[in-house]
């Protein structure tokens, strides 16, 4: 069992830099993943790992063992249906309405679901679809670049054909064609920084802002209407609870996390 | 209740499959190979099949090539599940009429997320 006193440092860390809430459940396994990093960086102990922390500020380790305490699960094809909605609806009409149409995949862990987004344009037929996919870990953003996944990961969600189609086989791994590599930009972005140059017409932030603290979501969901077209759409994971008093978004009816930015007279009703 | 037929000649592998698809609502029965899993489908067509490619008395890719023979068969889904992990011998199972495919070893979530692919979750 993790110290309390470690665990309330640790929670503490994680809510600064990242505004993401570790509650006992997300805390589960924390001293597996944490021993992990402290054997990787040449630690003894989890106990002189932690000392090794500053105590303020945040440098190069504590980045990393913040990334360590992030949940990172992930998969391609999550939360099917809207992927369903993107391919048979909003892709081919966001391409038909504009030349270019700009992607943002905010907080895309390992890149599954950025990739999952570039197949689905592909299937879709809509041209001109342009891909930034950003996380907070150096970590994952690097391992999204390589394409790179185990036979576990590329079967998470992908049909055999589109492994197939989509992958080929690097030795016990599988790595994403170079032309699905291509249609996405990987970058390291913290959500609580100022945003990349938008406008966007879709931003995909799923399954990040439900375990932020409220006000910290409230100024990510600010920034992320900033840098979102006037008639762009937001996609957040169907049963995320993003909507408080004063956000800049409203849900539309009938599509679970499926939002479009409020007028000024919704957001103090929401 | 959708009825899922598991063919795999090793028990465990029956086993440990039979509780994730179990879990997934389905009443499971099993067969250690091909010809009992034909003789099955043609007493009692089962929704779905969860395949292995290498066993003995008959292997997977002939129990698919006759059940998709007979029309009673057409419409059954069936996942491959197997150790074969190379990209034409995945193909030669789907042309085979394969409904997606599962390269061994195998967990609750991949076998799950197969089920919802093909319809059947």
């Amino acid at each position: 069992m993790i110290d309390p006193v470690i665990l309330e440092r640790l929670r503490e860390m994680v809510r600064g830099r990242t505004g993401q809430l570790l509650d006992s459940s997300r805390a589960h396994g924390i001293e597996t993943r944490l021993g992990a990093v402290a054997r990787r960086e040449g630690f003894a102990s989890l106990d002189a790992l932690m000392s090794a922390l500053p105590a303020q500020g945040v440098d190069s380790l504590g980045w990393r063992v913040i990334e360590a305490l992030l949940p990172g699960d992930t998969e391609f094809f999550r939360h099917r249906e809207q992927f369903a909605l993107l391919k048979d609806q909003l892709l081919p009409a966001l391409a038909k309405a504009r030349g270019r149409v700009r992607l943002w995949s905010a907080g895309c862990a390992t890149g599954q679901e950025a990739y999952s987004l570039a197949v689905t344009a592909a299937e879709a037929h809509a041209p001109g679809i342009e891909i930034l996919a950003t996380d907070i870990s150096e970590q994952a953003v690097q391992k999204a670049r390589s394409g790179l996944y185990t036979q576990f990961e590329v079967q998470r969600g992908l049909s055999a054909r589109r492994v197939l189609e989509w992958f080929e086989k690097d030795g016990e791994m599988w790595r994403a064609e170079p032309q699905l590599r291509g249609a996405v930009r990987f970058e390291r972005a913290n959500l609580l920084d100022p945003p990349p140059a938008g406008p966007f017409d879709m931003i995909l932030c799923r399954n990040v802002l439900g375990d932020m603290e409220p006000e910290r979501r409230l100024r990510v969901l600010e920034s992320l209407s900033g840098v979102l077209a006037s008639d762009g759409v937001l996609i957040t994971a169907p049963s995320e609870p993003i909507l408080a008093p004063g956000a800049p978004f409203r849900l539309v009816a009938g599509r679970r996390g499926v939002f479009v930015k409020a007028a000024p007279a919704e957001r103090q009703v929401a | 209740m959708a009825r899922c037929l598991i063919v795999d000649d090793s028990r465990i592998i029956r086993k440990v499959a039979r509780r994730i698809v179990e879990n997934l609502g389905y009443e499971v029965d099993e067969a250690a190979d091909g010809a009992e899993a034909l003789a099955y489908c043609a007493a009692l067509m089962p929704t779905a099949v969860l395949l292995d490619w290498n066993m003995p008395v008959m292997d997977g890719l002939t129990f698919l090539r006759r059940l998709r023979a007979d029309p009673d068969g057409a419409k059954v889904k069936v996942i491959f599940c197997s150790v074969e992990n190379q990209p034409e011998r995945i193909r030669e199972a789907l042309g085979a009429g394969a409904d997606d495919y599962v390269m061994k070893p195998f967990d609750g979530d991949i076998i799950t997320s197969k089920f919802a692919e093909v319809g059947l979750a």
